[in-house]
């Protein structure tokens, strides 16, 4: 029987997780941790926690639910308004932080999965095509959303060394695109011109929310030790993935990218962030034989079907 | 969107097409270009090319040649020499690039689907793992770039990098000598300002570029040869082999020399460079 503590749990994901797990009769007791109420069929399986990550008194609002799996899925990638660089800053790695040294006070835990992001490895044009886990911090840092995922998965290796009972793996998912997201990638596959860069055709991969939420239950029962890329094992250029979206892309020459781009973002149109703008130029792809064969997890659906499934999903909206 | 039609050939996609495989090699780009080539090949350069019977027809192959002419057209010319003369049982090598070129508009986005992939050993070893026949040209920037001055002396081969890829993914070595690339743009001099500028390896000065704006890009006519060499098999060696630094190195400078010789050959049977 397993007693699951989320964090996170009133994002999109997080409560797909907790509704999936609850699914599932093994599981004893769905902790569900955020300050904001989770969208969840109340049940005497599920209790909501409404804890900050960064309070103090987080290991005493944990230690009496006898956990043995702790899902951390409470970090942001981007800024939003209300929501600043800073405040993400606090909640990625602060919050990580808070939350692994509540995770040294509990005595039965044995498994702790992150959301960690293919981030890490930056879009360059001299990548590797197939970054695999060993490759991190190859590259220099360059936006906020890196050092902040970089850190966050240093903290994990810290309290990995001290408690060694505990299996700490890091899901590093690539760009992850579903119908009820919202991220920065689905923003711009659902506005009607796509800015691209004049002169670049990336190769991007993706995983599916519903792979990506998989793939964080196979890593509950894996209990792998160290970061595993998540994504589907195809990648395709950003101009195939546009067409079958039936997008305008608006090819901008490099240096006027960003200024345009800032103008746009006051005309109302969705701001982009470095991340998304370098991915958009460079791409990434990711190996994924760690995750196949470690993890022993396939996604069901390949980059070019989540890119059907998406381009499907907007149609309708658009009907 | 395409690009308009050329009398006799077809137009060149802009966006990939559904062939394309997850390195970007788009299959139905590369017949679009190869018009191209072929004129290059059959006209400008009068390419001849030896040897193709002796690459493996199955499996992976790490075909190792010497770089030179400033603008690498040499892995394009291979292509072509291998495709004219295997006909149906072609089968497309993917070739390793200087990662300075995928930081360039378009072109990084041509050469990679016409196969080319940043030159990282990760790159290569995958490829040779998948069975594909890979290019590699040790030699790099240093090549590529050397003056006019040093033609046909080859580089040093970096570190031995390709032997120890060879090893890991059990591939034999096709050394292969290019005769004719290193009087294409004769590199006179360099204006390392300029390439500090732009961030590029280096920027040269040939009898006709910059001093004749874009058409100085133009490659002169010489005469090519290409020559594909007996392949090295190592299956022999034990697996640890690829460690042994003294080993690989011993084996890089082997298939250096002979590269060497088949260059100094070629030119010997070339007969001048521009006849």
């Amino acid at each position: 029987m397993r007693r699951i503590i989320i964090t996170g749990a009133a994002n999109r994901l997080g409560s797909v997780l907790a509704q999936d797990l609850l699914a599932d009769p093994a599981v004893e007791l769905v902790a569900a941790l955020d300050t904001r109420a989770p969208d969840l069929p109340a049940g005497d399986r599920l209790v909501h926690i409404d804890a900050d990550l960064r309070s103090p008194d987080l290991a005493r609002a944990l230690i009496g639910l006898r956990a043995d799996a702790l899902v951390h899925t409470d970090v942001l990638q981007f800024p939003e308004p209300g929501r600043s660089a800073r405040t993400l800053h606090d909640t990625n790695v602060v919050g990580t932080l808070g939350l692994l040294a509540a995770a040294e006070a509990l005595p039965e835990l044995r498994t702790l999965v992150v959301r960690g992001s293919a981030a890490i490895y930056g879009s360059e044009p001299n990548a590797p095509a197939f970054f695999t886990e060993d490759m991190a911090r190859r590259f220099v840092l360059r936006t906020r959303w890196q050092r902040d995922v970089s850190e966050s998965e240093k903290l994990v290796e810290a309290f990995a060394r001290r408690r060694p009972a505990v299996a700490c793996t890091t899901l590093r998912f690539q760009p992850i695109l579903g119908r009820t997201l919202d991220t920065p990638i689905m923003r711009l596959l659902r506005s009607p011109i796509v800015p691209t860069w004049l002169g670049f055709d990336p190769m991007v991969q993706v995983v599916h929310g519903d792979d990506a939420v998989a793939a964080m239950i196979a890593a509950l029962d894996a209990g792998v030790r160290g970061p595993v890329n998540v994504a589907a094992r195809d990648t395709i250029s950003l101009s195939r993935v546009l067409r079958r979206l039936g997008k305008t892309s608006l090819p901008l020459a490099p240096g006027l990218f960003g200024p345009l781009l800032g103008a746009g973002a006051r005309l109302g149109l969705p701001r982009m962030d470095e991340d998304t703008a370098r991915f958009l130029r460079y791409g990434r792809g990711v190996d994924t034989t760690r995750m196949e064969q470690e993890l022993r997890f396939a996604p069901v659906l390949s980059t070019l079907g989540t890119i059907e499934l998406v381009a499907m999903a907007i149609e309708e909206a658009a009907a | 969107m395409r690009l308009p039609r050329l009398p006799g050939w077809g137009p060149i996609p802009l966006a990939a097409g559904p062939r394309e495989d997850r390195w970007g090699y788009d299959p139905d780009f590369a017949e679009s270009v190869q018009p191209w080539l072929d004129f290059m090949y059959r006209r400008w350069w009068r390419v001849t090319t030896t040897g193709v019977q002796r690459l493996p027809a199955e499996g992976p192959a790490l075909i190792v040649a010497n770089h030179a002419g400033v603008v690498p057209w040499d892995a394009s010319m291979m292509a072509t020499g291998i495709r004219r003369a295997e006909g149906p049982a072609y089968r497309h090598p993917r070739f390793l690039v200087l990662d300075w070129a995928f930081s360039l508009p378009w072109a990084s986005v041509g050469i990679r689907r016409f196969g080319g992939v940043p030159a990282s050993p990760h790159n290569a070893l995958a490829l040779l793992q998948e069975g594909h026949r890979v290019m590699v040209f040790p030699e790099g920037a240093k090549g590529v770039g050397k003056p006019y001055s040093r033609r046909y002396q080859l580089e040093r081969f970096g570190r031995g990098g390709f032997v120890e890829l060879a090893l890991r993914a059990g591939a034999p070595i096709v050394p292969c000598a290019v005769v004719g690339s290193e009087e294409i743009y004769p590199k006179l001099g360099e204006l390392p300002f300029v390439a500090r500028l732009t961030g590029a390896p280096y920027f040269p000065v040939t009898p006709t570029f910059p001093l004749l704006g874009p058409f100085g890009a133009i490659p002169l006519p010489s005469r090519w040869r290409i020559e594909f060499d007996d392949p090295i098999d190592l299956t022999g060696l034990p697996p640890d082999a690829a460690e042994d630094r003294a080993q690989v190195f011993e084996l890089a400078e082997d298939v250096r020399r002979r590269i060497q010789a088949k260059v100094y050959a070629n030119l010997v049977e070339r007969e001048g460079a521009f006849r």
